[in-house]
């Protein structure tokens, strides 16, 4: 199986099992989609780009407070919220973007999107070191 | 009069010496947003800038300028509108040694056609002492075929006095609109 589907089955499963998730996405820092389970209406590639510019400019504000490293990212909207998270792979650092429903409880879905970007690390690093 | 601010813009392709540009002439730490590139490209730039840069200078009247650069790739054209934003003014800059570098001033003024037709435009073009071709000329024309206008100087990013000779010329250019 090739990386990309591997973590595309990581991010299906992340959909699946749990309700109030309502899309997952896998991008390069900088900005390109890798794999993505998102509804229609919604693009990857923009969303990839749009969370590059995201967490590029959150590190730059952690960087200004002197907070250490950005890790994550929460967006909270009216109706839902979104999460971006670092995936800390050595070789390909990725970001991992979660689009939720309103019905989400954010420490329940982080706690499962952790665990999600953890696995998504090391298949990232597995991949390349072979 | 008293001393104002305002908000310029620094756009053009990937590798076309913003952050550069902005960081020349920064009085304060720039603010860079700066990403490793997943795809290395031709050319041995490792990082770009995937949201903004941000500078500040004064000028010597005591105005105050908040300096914005763009990211250079077009996926992220989104930030363009954000950051154009208020903006007063555009600098466009474009590196000479890029394959079809006419095509890449076409799109940037069009991409910012709202400020450029507002004569608030200045167009500077790097790296023409190791590529002459195209020369200023064949700018001015692309400019004159999207019924645009604005000066077109050499530059060299690296040279504060020719960053800061773009923002003259710029100012020169909308003081002449407005009075």
């Amino acid at each position: 199986m090739s990386k990309n589907t591997q973590c595309q089955t990581h991010l299906d499963t992340l959909r699946r099992e749990h309700r109030e998730v309502a899309g997952t996405l896998l991008s390069t820092m900088d900005g390109f989609e890798v794999a993505a389970s998102v509804g229609e209406q919604i693009s990857p590639k923009k969303m990839a780009a749009m969370t590059s510019s995201l967490l590029a400019l959150a590190e730059a504000v952690s960087r200004e407070s002197s907070v250490g490293q950005c890790r994550d990212l929460v967006i909270e909207s009216s109706a839902g919220l979104v999460l971006m998270m670092d995936v800390p792979s050595t070789a390909h650092r990725s970001v991992l973007t979660v689009l939720c429903t309103e019905a989400a409880v954010l420490g329940r879905i982080r706690w499962a999107a952790r665990n999600v970007r953890e696995a998504i690390a090391q298949t990232l690093d597995a991949q390349s070191a072979a | 009069m008293s001393a104002q601010e305002y908000k310029l813009i620094f756009t053009g392709t990937m590798g076309a010496g913003k952050s550069t540009a902005i960081s020349t002439i920064s009085e304060i730490e720039p603010v860079s947003t700066d990403v490793q590139r997943s795809e290395a490209g031709n050319d041995a730039k490792v990082t770009t800038t995937a949201a903004l840069d941000y500078g500040e200078v004064t000028l010597p009247g005591g105005d105050r300028l908040r300096l914005y650069g763009t990211p250079g790739q077009a996926r992220f054209d989104f930030m363009w509108k954000i950051l154009s934003e208020g903006a007063l003014g555009v600098v466009v800059l474009v590196d000479n040694r890029r394959p079809d570098p006419l095509a890449d001033l076409r799109e940037y003024l069009t991409a910012f056609r709202d400020v450029v037709a507002g004569s608030r435009a200045v167009v500077g073009v790097g790296r023409r002492e190791t590529h002459p071709v195209p020369d200023l000329d064949a700018y001015h024309d692309v400019a004159a075929e999207l019924g645009l206008s604005a000066p077109i100087v050499s530059v060299d990013v690296r040279r504060r006095q020719d960053v800061l000779l773009l923002l003259d010329i710029l100012f020169h250019q909308i003081e002449a609109t407005e009075a």
